[in-house]
């Protein structure tokens, strides 16, 4: 398992608290994202992650034939594709409508050359599987609007009728209730309705006051209000269309005939699978033969926005076909971006992977892994995304390693069960800039070399003298620069290695707006102040399990 | 040493064939394209086509014999006894020499049909998903995918000689 850094956003943790949780915790996995998922606002200074901002929909397209449906026929349409495109029942893949065969010659080869259109009837057809609906008997006379055609048929379902009686039954109790609670409520943020903006000005704007017309309040003085309230506590009883077991005979829901039908089976293919039945709106029969093609269901786009401010931190384009954004706040852009790596399991991949990868004992212990009681080097690598080169100060939080066992020498293990040492001070990373304005890497090495003053061949000095050349910055490169820390395992540690992070860095921003805090220089010239910001984030680095000294079955020994 | 009705076939320069191997006419070898006929002679139909990368080898003592109007896709590797006509086998489709293929078989993509005792897959089998699964496909629609095959193996019999070096007769 490779070492992995993930990022903190403190949306899980309260008000109060902005220090991440303990990482050994498994609930703290929560609060640790990827880089590659975070956003950042630029008005709150702040990482946002996908949990806590809020979601809208943009548009909904088709994902096959990349139609963008307008949101009103969404619903009417039931959130599924209203052309041609169908989803085979058997592989899932797009089907595809073809012409029937024209009659044969009789020795293979087309006796009329066939035309561009085809012959009726026309079916559905999967290029994966080799599936059509003839199978089914669904048969089209024209090769377009499909779904027009099939609607009539969805339409007439026992419960497809049923869920419209429903729907008619419940609708007039869902407007009042509705209604009643906007007029509690004025329009705050926290309310309990997922509300986007766009609906939160239209309830307000229904909420407010009309001249001549008296505001409709649930605890009214009038008669007229309380009898509607009367009428809005009590629903009449719902009566259903049909019988509950009628439907199970339709072949809904096991029941005598799914019995036998299971009775008679032959091999498993005939029952049809769950990712096959998953996709219904409501249980259909089991057999593999009965499956229906389904219309494709509509995705969405969603745009995002931070929780707080409401600045809108994603926005993709309107058409379907484009995959890029109008506004893309990632924290790529804004966190350096982090890696970490174990140099002495990367020597061992290398020379491994030329060989058959059948592992063996000794190999898993030397890859990837740890032993109990050795120190290892690690390095991170901190690439840089500004324009202006930044200063990056690390530093490890403390953990407090509270044991909950029984027994005291297992507590006294987990007290200090590995310790991390970074280097302190903070280190520069150059701006980023493109491709062909870095200088050559052979003077920044040689540079390095001279400043750490050591020879490389050493690996095996736990002293100062070896703490200087493994912890501290290694390498600078274009933007990223990498920093060698140290990990010293204690004998008895089991688990993995993870720890936090707290990075800090300092970067000049050229904000002509008067800055808040007085950490800005006194002296206000344009263009020549630099206005120095620093953003601090935590991170968690995983650095892999540690594997207990085993000395008995020690192979080597 | 390669031997056949050269006449109307096309190979290309640059297939790397070994050992006994027979083509019919109409059949279009691309380059890259690999038959090895280690152990076994194989002999090969009427109006096949063999796309890049395909690997067909006989490592048995019978003969192998690939039926008319195949099409075996980029990557692919066969090894059956016996294919009949008219079959797809897609791209990366890995096929043992346990199976006999019959006609209108289909193997999807990348699928392994790798059975450890002998088959024979029935006509319009059809094997799809990572899985493997089968189905028999109910042969709609065979007539305009025939067509299909024969459009696109005239295709390629005018368009490659435009773009490659052919060989013609016994190659060495």
């Amino acid at each position: 398992m490779a070492p992995t850094i993930h990022y903190y956003c403190p949306c899980q943790s309260g008000e109060s608290v902005q220090t991440p949780p303990p990482p050994h915790m498994a609930s703290s996995s929560a609060s640790f994202h990827p880089l590659h998922s975070l956003f950042f606002c630029e008005e709150c200074d702040a990482v946002r992650c996908n949990r806590c901002v809020s979601v809208e929909v943009s548009g909904y397209y088709c994902p096959n034939c990349l139609f963008e449906v307008p949101s009103a026929s969404v619903r009417a349409e039931k959130n599924r594709c209203a052309r041609n495109c169908f989803s085979c029942p058997i592989c899932r893949s797009t089907l595809q409508v073809v012409a029937s065969d024209p009659p044969d010659g009789g020795d293979g080869r087309p006796s009329v050359s066939l035309s561009n259109v085809g012959e009726p009837p026309f079916f559905l057809y999967c290029n994966h599987c080799r599936w059509d609906s003839a199978e089914v008997g669904i048969t089209f006379e024209k090769p377009t609007g499909l779904a027009a055609q099939l609607q009539k048929f969805e339409d007439s379902a026992p419960e497809s009728l049923e869920f419209e009686r429903l729907k008619e039954h419940f609708e007039p109790f869902l407007r009042t209730s509705s209604l009643s609670s906007l007029s509690h409520v004025p329009s705050t943020s926290s309310h309990h309705l997922p509300t986007s903006s766009a609906t939160a000005a239209a309830s307000a704007a229904l909420a407010r006051d009309v001249p001549g017309v008296g505001k409709y309040n649930p605890l009214a003085r009038s008669r007229v209000g309380r009898d509607r309230t009367a009428n809005k506590d009590e629903m009449p009883e719902y009566k259903s269309r049909m019988e509950i077991g009628v439907l199970g005979q339709l072949g809904s829901e096991g029941d005598s005939s799914d019995v036998e039908a299971l009775r008679r089976m032959e091999s498993a293919e005939e029952i049809a699978s769950l990712e096959q039945r998953w996709g219904n709106s409501w249980t259909t029969s089991l057999r593999t033969s009965d499956l229906r093609p389904l219309r494709i269901p509509l995705h969405s786009k969603v745009s995002k926005r931070c929780p707080s401010c409401r600045h809108i931190l994603i926005k993709p384009e309107q058409k379907a076909q484009s995959v890029r954004y109008k506004i893309k706040l990632v924290a790529a852009n804004y966190l350096p971006a982090m890696t970490v790596a174990l140099p002495h399991t990367q020597g061992a991949d290398a020379t491994r992977r030329p060989q058959a990868k059948v592992p063996s004992a000794s190999d898993d212990r030397n890859a990837g892994a740890m032993m109990a009681g050795k120190s290892y080097p690690f390095h991170l690598a901190l690439t840089n995304p500004l324009y202006d080169p930044i200063q990056v100060r690390l530093s490890v939080q403390r953990m407090h390693v509270t044991a909950a066992t029984n027994s005291t020498a297992p507590e006294k293990a987990r007290r200090t069960p590995f310790a991390v040492s970074l280097p302190t001070s903070s280190f520069p990373v150059a701006a980023f800039a493109e491709a062909w304005e870095y200088d050559d890497d052979d003077d920044m090495f040689g540079l390095e070399d001279d400043e750490l003053g050591l020879e490389m061949g050493r690996t095996r000095d736990k002293d100062g003298k070896g703490k200087v050349k493994t912890v501290g910055v290694l390498e600078k490169r274009a933007n990223v620069t990498v920093v060698g820390g140290e990990v010293v395992i204690g004998k008895e540690a089991r688990g993995h290695v993870k720890f936090n992070m707290l990075v800090s860095y300092t970067y000049r921003s050229d904000d002509p707006l008067p800055s808040e805090d007085g950490a800005g220089t006194p002296s206000r010239t344009v263009a020549k102040t630099p206005e120095v910001k620093t953003f601090t984030f935590y991170t968690v680095v995983d650095l892999g399990p540690i594997l207990p000294r085993e000395e008995k079955l020690d192979p080597d020994i | 040493m390669a031997s056949g009705r050269d006449d109307e076939q096309m190979r290309h320069a640059d297939d790397e064939n070994t050992g006994d191997i027979t083509i019919g006419p109409g059949t279009v070898v691309h380059p890259k394209a690999t038959i090895f006929a280690i152990a076994g002679p194989i002999v090969i139909g009427s109006g096949c086509i063999i796309e890049e990368a395909a690997i067909i080898v006989n490592r048995r003592k019978e003969v192998m014999r690939v039926g008319d109007n195949n099409l075996f896709e980029i990557g692919c590797r066969v090894e059956c006894p016996s294919v009949g006509n008219f079959n797809t086998i897609s791209t990366r489709a890995r096929v043992h020499h346990t199976v006999r293929i019959s006609n209108y078989c289909v193997i999807g993509a990348a699928c392994l049909v790798v059975p450890t005792d002998d088959e024979t897959l029935d006509d319009y089998t059809s094997i799809f998903g990572p899985a493997a699964e089968r189905r028999i496909w109910s042969g709609r629609g065979r007539i305009q995918e025939a067509d299909l095959r024969l459009k696109h193996a005239e295709y390629l019999r005018e368009m490659l000689p435009k773009f490659n070096r052919l060989r013609r007769g016994d190659g060495a």
